[in-house]
């Protein structure tokens, strides 16, 4: 039958001919200490400027990580010029202290800006998106984001209404569906994104960490039992003693919290770049969640005791990792993408969305 | 005339040919490639900044560009030809082990000096330059909301809260600072031995209180520190530097929120802690006035902190860094210093 035919041929052609498919590993190349004169250079200018060299330093920081990521010999590059950023901030940091100083001393009016905040979240979470892709390039092309408002007010706004309606049933829905909006709305050069993982793959991920969450609690409610009927109490209590016990068991439970986060931030990862795909070319993500607890936990306490001097090193080493983990089974070779027309993409969106703080994942 | 390794993408598709590219001593690039050769003026290029020792782009008039990874032949380039000199005073900075030593030492100097002068001097400057009507905005809905949360009536006869009402009002009589004094009672078996001022002017006494004090001067120490909060108008000025310490974390560990939100909140915290540590010595500072001016032995002021102390046990160690008051000892200390 001639539909038959049809549809075989184009998913031959959509997965490539699985002779010629080539794994390319990313390979990223920063440096520690040549990062670190890079960050310390930006934090004193910024000081020195009152913050206006934060746009520069954003700029430098990007093309620097950007640079030393390779895929088969050609670097990523960021684009966009400090003078952009520097416009976005401004805006934000006027929006951020309008809103700070109205919550505080004018609550209804803060309610409004609350609405307000609502209509323009999906808005925002486009226009960020949508500069920070356009402003990316691999080989000369640029990458691209086109979501529509309808479907970020239903993602962003919707389910997250809807998981804390259903106390939080719903809520790997929301990571879900935000995924797949973010994946199937991105493209490089004219060659859009596709997304092939299903809500049960995060479903399964989130149940998981629940059990994860589950053992830990019963160990460290057997921890605090066992601490609590031992304690001798001969005399007068010892506070100091107490002290120390509510010290390590704040601990035990700060690092049960990391080892979730860090299963789900790490299995959501990986889940995500092997079901994403373009033009027949897959992603293999490894990350591995004992390491990736490993180096969250390591990389927090380096920047503690080095009071915070040794940020540089955590942010390249975490870099590395997630790169060393992260391939390109490529269908064909590299060199047939093609560029999409010019297209125009102001930064305020983005800058906002940094300011407020907003978790865009992936 | 320099010679240098490039690859050459047309902006078109995502295609990479290998090029030389020759620098001319009178400022041309020469593109050399397998399909044809390029002429270019280096005023007609792009070349984007050094950034450490990522590959440069030389973006050509047509959309096109070239990447090298040979980034000094480019500086020498554009040094002999006298330009980029801002931006490549940048990556100067960047790569000298003297500028960046200074880079630290000057970091970590503006960041203290910020936190400890800096951020409570323009919050202060900002505080006393806004009108009082602000602080009754602030506190007007504070009250209510305790007393859902917390307190019930107090059980003081009326006469002693007639008599330390006016103990009070000698206290406030001669400030004339737009603020609306008043002290309340309540009782509240949470909070214990307590008082608070609320930014309006508003100073609640709890029952436990009132009937630990040995004396009415031991009280007068203690409301006296309360007006010392709002005269001072700390409340304010907590909150404008909270926002300000806020903002100078998130400017140095912004960067990374997902890698460091544990190491990013707990400076803020230990900041916060400080100047809530400060507040109380300034208003402990106010109180010590007052009893000076009032004859009245400061000796009181100890005892009910003393009091207050053993009542209410306090944490040890570490803990005194997370604390909004400074250790009662210290603060015993102080008064003793004082004057």
């Amino acid at each position: 039958m001639v539909v038959t035919a049809k549809a075989l041929d184009t998913s031959a052609q959509a997965h490539g001919d699985i002779s010629s498919v080539t794994t390319i590993p990313f390979k990223f190349t920063g440096k520690a200490g040549e990062y670190f004169k890079i960050w310390i250079v930006n934090i004193v200018l910024t000081i020195l400027t009152l913050g206006i060299y934060s746009a520069w330093a954003k700029v430098r920081r990007k093309r620097y990580f950007y640079g030393n990521t390779q895929l088969q010999g050609s670097p990523f590059e960021y684009l966009a010029e400090p003078m952009q950023i520097l416009k976005g901030r401004l805006i934000a940091f006027g929006i951020f202290v309008v809103y700070f100083i109205s919550s505080e001393l004018l609550p209804p009016l803060a309610a409004i800006f609350g609405l307000a905040f609502i209509v323009g979240l999906p808005w925002l979470v486009i226009r960020a998106h949508a500069f920070n892709a356009r402003y990316s390039s691999y080989r000369n092309i640029r990458f691209g984001f086109k979501g529509g408002y309808g479907q970020a007010l239903a993602v962003y706004i919707g389910l997250p209404i809807l998981s804390v309606i259903t106390l939080g049933l719903a809520y790997p829905a929301y990571t879900y569906y935000r995924s797949r909006f973010l994946v199937t709305h991105s493209g490089y050069g004219t060659t859009p994104f596709s997304f092939s993982a299903t809500a049960g793959g995060f479903y399964g991920v989130y149940i998981k960490a629940m059990l994860i969450f589950l053992a830990g609690g019963v160990l460290f409610g057997a921890l605090f039992w066992a601490f609590g009927v031992s304690t001798p109490s001969p005399g007068e209590p010892s506070l100091a003693g107490s002290a120390a016990l509510v010290f390590f068991l704040a601990l035990a439970w700060l690092m049960l919290l990391l080892m979730v986060r860090a299963y789900v931030e790490t299995a959501i990862a990986n889940l995500v770049w092997n079901n994403a795909e373009s033009n027949g070319n897959r992603f293999e993500s490894t990350l591995a969640v004992p390491h990736m607890i490993w180096l969250y936990f390591s990389n927090a306490v380096a920047i503690v005791v080095s009071l915070g001097l040794l940020i540089p090193w955590a942010q390249i080493r975490m870099t590395r990792y997630r790169f060393e983990n992260l391939k390109l089974a490529a269908a064909g070779n590299l060199d047939s993408f093609v560029a999409n027309e010019e297209e125009k993409v102001a930064s305020a969106g983005e800058e906002i969305a940094d300011f407020f703080d907003f978790d865009i994942g992936l | 005339m320099r010679e240098l390794k490039a690859s050459f993408y047309d902006g078109k598709t995502s295609q990479k040919t290998d090029v030389t590219i020759h620098l001319s001593r009178t400022g041309e690039l020469w593109i050399r490639r397998p399909s044809g050769d390029l002429t270019y003026a280096l005023s007609a290029v792009r070349i984007t900044p050094r950034v450490g020792n990522t590959p440069r782009s030389i973006y050509l008039p047509d959309g096109a560009k070239c990447e090298t990874l040979d980034n000094d032949a480019i500086d020498a380039f554009l040094k002999q030809r006298g330009a980029h000199a801002w931006q490549s005073l940048l990556h100067k900075l960047e790569s000298r082990l003297l500028y960046v030593a200074l880079a630290v030492v000057i970091t970590i100097a503006s960041v203290w000096g910020l936190i400890q002068y800096g951020v409570p001097a323009l919050a202060k400057h900002a505080a006393y330059s806004l009108p009082p009507s602000v602080d009754q905005k602030l506190g007007a809905e504070g009250l209510d909301a305790m007393d859902r949360i917390w307190f019930s009536p107090s059980e003081l006869s009326e006469a002693r809260q007639h008599e330390l009402r006016s103990v009070f009002q000698s206290i406030t009589d001669n400030l004339d600072d737009g603020h609306h004094y008043r002290l309340e009672f309540r009782k509240s078996s949470r909070l214990g031995a307590n008082a608070f001022a609320l930014p309006s002017g508003i100073v609640v006494m709890t029952d436990a209180l009132a009937q630990l004090a040995e004396s009415n001067n031991e009280l007068i120490a203690v409301l006296a520190h309360e007006v010392g909060h709002v005269v001072n108008r700390h409340a304010l000025r907590r909150l404008l530097q909270d926002s300000a310490t806020v903002l100078l974390v998130a400017t140095i560990t912004g960067d990374i929120a997902s890698i460091t939100a544990l190491s990013a909140a707990l400076p803020t915290i230990l900041i916060e802690a400080k100047y809530s540590r400060d507040f109380e010595r300034e208003a402990d500072q106010y109180a010590l006035a007052y009893l000076h001016s009032q004859d009245i032995n400061r000796s009181h002021f100890a005892n009910i902190l003393l009091r207050l102390q053993k009542n209410r046990p306090e944490n040890s160690g570490v803990f005194d860094y997370l604390s909004s008051h400074p250790a009662t000892k210290e603060r015993i200390k102080a008064l003793e210093h004082a004057g």
